[in-house]
Order: structure tokens, then C-alpha cells, then sequence
């Protein structure tokens, strides 16, 4: 290539590969953004995405194999057992900690603790990040109902079981009494 | 637009439109000198204002061009698709602490930025908005346009050299450098639709492209064959003139950290912004009206084939055709004018920055003597190819 050619050459090459890449840039221009408005509007998230937890705290028996799983013991967990009712007093789970390996879930006998799919967890406090996964603390409506329900029945079963000694005692006492008659 | 309504009434009287206004509303008892004053004082508030208008659309438009080229939105908080994104910055730039380096120049450090903006706003004074709505109408416009916007290589290279900064002093060296290898080919490439035109008046070099549907544009080959050539020389001289990418090395973000603006801050810094913004609608709009056809346009046509109007002669005062043509006129200008600027930024974000040898080799071997060879062509087109052509005799 001679020189002159080579000028030319350049100057042909110059522009075209500009109007190539300007073409490829404007083709991205047209096209959408593939970004979205973030807090508004949301990125569909898998199903399986292991997010923040969430707690079916009906279900749960307060057997701690959540809490023995968690190889860095982040989950706290307290309550009061009224027979087969829970009181509950704390559920808490650690974010600070947390390292989000879904161990805690599989353990689970009654497959009540799960992870969700919200990410987002901002604070301006430390202790923020401790988070209650309670949604109500004490004893549910429905717990109370059972217990009050089984406490009663027990109470009854109590009451009849000591009627029917009772009446046995009775018994016992008036066949002695016809047995003494009988000697007499 | 209000302001070019009313400006659309001012009656011309050899100084400028303000001058005219002010005469007619003025009391006799005021000194010429009093209304010579207050014109000045006017203008000066208008240059600034359009200066400080375009910057800020410039800026806005800057982000949603880079945004929409990566596929993402831009700014989209502030107002209706973050339109008032500029006024935000404009705060937050006012609030921040203006610093001056330790063992900087400070009496350079601190004149230079006023030294970059006062240039261009020398410059858009000549700048018409419309055939009736400019502050000054002198014939050495273009002249006047590129000697004002040269100095503002003094200011970045004061800026550079007074800041005591490794990164500036090499952005300003830079700019000192670039600017050689381009106000050359800029200049020449420029000579081509001026000696069309046969006037450095912008108005009049407008005023020779009207024609049927803006047919007459000096840009179509049917004009002049070697117009096209020197557009594109010209618009690659304006990139480099302006410092925009591919020839941004005085600023050079990723290597040079901003080149001669690294140290400033706050207010300071938008100065060199605001003049970045204004000098590339600028010459955008410069380009406009030695290739494009300046003010003439289908809309601007259509406004004066209907109400009769005649190219180049000032209209009756405050009627309707006038108010119209002033509008559209102004319209025209500023489209094609933020279209110029929409493709400097298109080329931003598509090239890659050209090394500092690369561009002298362009400036030096390739535009120079390209645009000598423009002129020469444009210039035999004219004497020898002109006189048969019955659209351009007519």
C-alpha cells in the first residue's frame, strides 16, 4: 500500500467505523432500559431467593431445631408451654449475623420457619437489625380457646374420676358395713 | 419566548432591537447615555440567563443521552423525568465549599473560570435568536464568535497552570496543545459556506439559505457539492474546540481525574460547565447557520409565504406575521441547534478517547489539508459550476 492510499484508506476507515459504532450506540438509545425504577417497580425475584424469614408461628412447637441448626446461633427463642399451648415470649433472629443458608429451614419438624424474597433492610440502629419474627406475642385467640377448652376437660375428667372414687369409697364403705352386719 | 415576542415589536434602528425599545419608552428627559446603560445592563441579563437556560438543559440532556445509550433511564426523581435535575446540582454546587489548593496561584486560580464563561458570553452577544432578537448585530460576527471563544483556552490553560496540580498542568498543556492542531482546520472549514455567503454576518448568511422548504440549505449538494466535506471537518473541529469526547484529553476524567478542573469546586467548577454546555449549542448553532440554513427551515417558510413576508427585510411592528416568524425562527435555531449537541453527545458515548499524538496527526495531516481542499473545490465550484445552475441565480 502506498502511502497515498494508506491517507485515503484512513480517512475512508475513520468515518465508517464511526458510523458503525454510532449506529450500535444508537440502536441502544431506541431500545428500553433494562433498568427499573427500583423502589417503585421491582425485578421479578426467584422463588427459592433467600431473603429476610418469616415465621408461621401457629405451626411452630418451639423444638429449637432451628436455633441447634444455625451454625452461628443467631436464633433466640422463648415461651411458656401450657400443655400443648405456647405462650411466646421471643423469637428473634439476628441479621447482623446471619449469613442467609437457609439451614434453619430444613431442620424444621413442622416446616414453619421459611425465607422470603424481601432484601432490602436498611437502619440507622445496630439494634434494628435484630429482628422479631413474632407477629404477636403471648398466646393466639384460638391457643387460648383450646387451652381454656382442655383445662376444663380436665378439670372434668378430674371431677368425674374423683366422683367415681367417690361413689367406690361409697361402696367399699357400705359393703364393709354389710359385712360387719353380717359377722354380727 | 415572551421576551422574542415582544422583541418581534422593537422597531430596528441601526443599534440593536433593546436600544430601539428602550428609545421608544424612554422620557426625554433620560441621557442617551442613561438608555446606552440600561441596554447593555439588559443584554448582558439576557446572554446570561440564555447561557445559564442552555447549560442547564445541556446537563439535563447530557445524562439522558448517556443514560438511555446504557440502557438505563438517567435522572428521573427531580420533576418529570428529572427535568429539574439541573436546578438540584445548581443548589448543591452553591453549598459547596469553594477551595482554593494550597500553593495555588490565587489570583489566576480565581480568575479563570470567570475568564472561561465571560468568553462565551462575549461570544453568544453576537449570537441572534431570531432575525430581530439579538443583542448585537455586527458584521464581523463569525469572526467575532471564534476569536471570543478562543480565549477560553487561556482561561483553562491559567486555570491549569495556576491550580499546582500535576493532573491540571498536564490538561491544560493539553488543551494548549489540541487547540493549535484545531482552530486551523475550524477556521478553513468555516471559510467554505462564508465565501458561499460572501458575509461573516450570521443573519445574512441565514438569510441567503432561504428558499422553498429550506431547499436552498448550503449543506445540500445541489448547492454547493463541497459543503458536506466541510460540515464534517468542521464538526470534528468543534468537537476538539469544545473538549468534548473523542478529544476530551484536557479533561480527560479517567486518567487526568478532570484535567484543569480537578482542583476546583462549587460554584467555580459549574462555570467551566456552564461554559462547556454553552459553547457546544454555540457552535452547534454556528454550524447551523453556515450549513444548516441558520433561521430558514419549512416552518419559518411556510410562516412567510403565508403572511407575504420578504427575506431580509424587517416586517411591520407587532404584526402577526412578524410575532410568528420571530417564534419560528427562534424555534428553528434552537432545534437545530440541541440537534448539533445531541450528535456531539451520541459521539461522546460511542468513541473512545483518541491519544494526544493521535489528535495532532488528525488536526495536522488529515483536516488541514482536507479543508485547503474544500476551499479550493467550493471556490472553483463557485466561479467556474455556479453560473449554471438556475437555483442558484435566481
Amino acid at each position: 500500500m502506498t502511502a497515498t492510499t494508506k491517507y485515503f484508506r484512513n480517512v475512508y476507515d475513520t468515518l465508517k467505523t464511526t458510523l458503525v459504532g454510532m449506529r450500535i450506540t444508537g440502536k441502544y438509545l431506541l431500545q428500553k432500559p433494562i433498568t427499573v425504577q427500583y423502589p417503585d417497580e421491582r425485578l421479578p425475584i426467584p422463588n427459592r431467593y433467600r431473603g429476610i424469614h418469616y415465621l408461621e408461628q401457629e405451626k411452630c412447637i418451639e423444638c429449637l431445631a432451628c436455633a441447634r441448626a444455625c451454625p452461628i446461633d443467631c436464633i433466640e427463642m422463648d415461651a411458656v408451654r401450657h400443655g400443648k399451648e405456647l405462650e411466646w415470649i421471643t423469637f428473634t433472629l439476628d441479621y447482623q449475623k446471619c449469613m442467609f443458608c437457609e439451614l434453619c429451614v430444613y431442620p424444621c419438624p413442622k416446616d414453619c420457619i421459611h425465607m422470603g424474597t424481601e432484601f432490602a433492610f436498611v437502619s440507622y440502629d445496630r439494634s434494628e437489625f435484630v429482628h422479631d419474627l413474632l407477629s404477636y406475642r403471648g398466646m393466639s385467640r384460638d391457643a387460648k380457646t383450646r387451652m381454656l377448652e382442655a383445662e376444663q376437660k380436665k378439670k372434668a375428667k378430674e371431677e368425674a374420676k374423683k366422683a367415681k372414687e367417690a361413689a367406690k369409697a361409697a361402696l367399699k364403705a357400705e359393703a364393709e358395713g354389710k359385712e360387719a352386719a353380717g359377722q354380727n | 419566548m415572551l421576551a422574542a415576542v415582544l422583541f418581534a415589536g422593537a422597531p430596528q434602528s441601526g443599534t440593536n432591537p433593546i436600544q430601539g425599545l428602550l428609545e421608544q419608552v424612554a422620557p426625554a428627559a433620560v441621557p442617551a447615555w442613561a438608555v446606552v446603560a440600561a441596554t447593555i445592563g439588559i443584554g448582558v441579563g439576557i446572554t446570561v440567563a440564555i447561557v445559564s437556560v442552555i447549560a442547564m438543559f445541556g446537563t439535563w440532556m447530557e445524562r439522558k443521552v448517556s443514560g438511555h445509550i446504557q440502557c438505563r433511564y438517567g435522572p428521573m426523581r427531580a420533576g418529570w423525568h428529572g427535568w429539574l435535575q439541573p436546578l438540584a446540582d445548581g443548589v448543591k454546587l452553591l453549598l459547596k465549599e469553594d477551595l482554593v489548593p494550597k500553593g495555588a496561584d490565587r489570583v489566576l486560580y480565581v480568575i479563570a473560570p470567570a475568564i472561561v464563561l465571560a468568553s462565551v458570553l462575549a461570544a453568544m452577544a453576537v449570537f441572534p435568536l431570531a432575525p430581530n432578537f439579538y443583542f448585537a448585530d455586527i458584521d464581523l460576527g463569525i469572526f467575532f464568535i471564534l476569536a471570543m471563544t478562543s480565549t477560553t483556552t487561556i482561561g483553562v490553560v491559567m486555570a491549569g497552570w495556576s491550580s499546582n496540580s500535576k493532573w491540571s498542568l498536564y490538561g491544560s498543556m493539553r488543551e494548549a496543545a489540541q487547540v493549535i492542531a484545531y482552530e486551523i482546520p475550524l477556521g478553513i472549514s468555516l471559510l467554505v459556506p462564508i465565501m458561499v455567503a460572501g458575509s461573516f454576518n450570521l443573519i445574512e448568511v441565514s438569510n441567503d439559505q432561504a428558499g422553498w422548504m429550506g431547499m436552498n440549505w448550503y449543506i445540500w449538494p445541489w448547492v454547493n457539492p463541497f459543503m458536506l466535506p466541510a460540515f464534517v471537518l468542521f464538526f470534528i473541529a468543534i468537537l476538539a474546540e469544545t473538549k468534548r469526547a473523542p478529544f476530551d484529553l484536557p479533561e480527560a476524567e479517567s486518567e487526568l481525574v478532570a484535567g484543569f478542573m480537578t482542583e476546583y469546586s462549587g460554584i467555580r467548577w459549574s462555570f467551566f460547565f456552564m461554559e462547556e454546555y454553552a459553547a457546544m449549542f454555540l457552535y452547534s448553532a454556528v454550524g447551523a447557520f453556515f450549513f444548516f440554513g441558520g433561521f430558514e427551515s419549512p416552518l419559518t417558510w411556510l410562516v412567510r409565504h403565508q403572511f407575504g413576508l420578504t427575506v431580509g427585510v424587517q416586517a411591520e411592528a407587532w404584526s402577526l406575521g412578524a410575532i410568528l416568524l420571530t417564534l419560528t425562527s427562534a424555534l428553528t435555531i434552537v432545534v437545530k441547534g440541541f440537534a448539533g449537541v445531541f450528535l456531539m453527545m451520541w459521539l461522546r458515548w460511542t468513541l473512545p478517547r483518541v491519544r494526544i499524538d493521535q489528535v495532532m496527526t488528525l488536526g495536522y495531516k488529515y483536516l488541514t489539508p482536507l479543508a485547503l481542499v474544500c476551499v479550493l473545490g467550493a471556490g472553483l465550484w463557485e466561479v467556474f459550476v455556479k453560473g449554471f445552475l438556475p437555483w442558484r441565480n435566481g
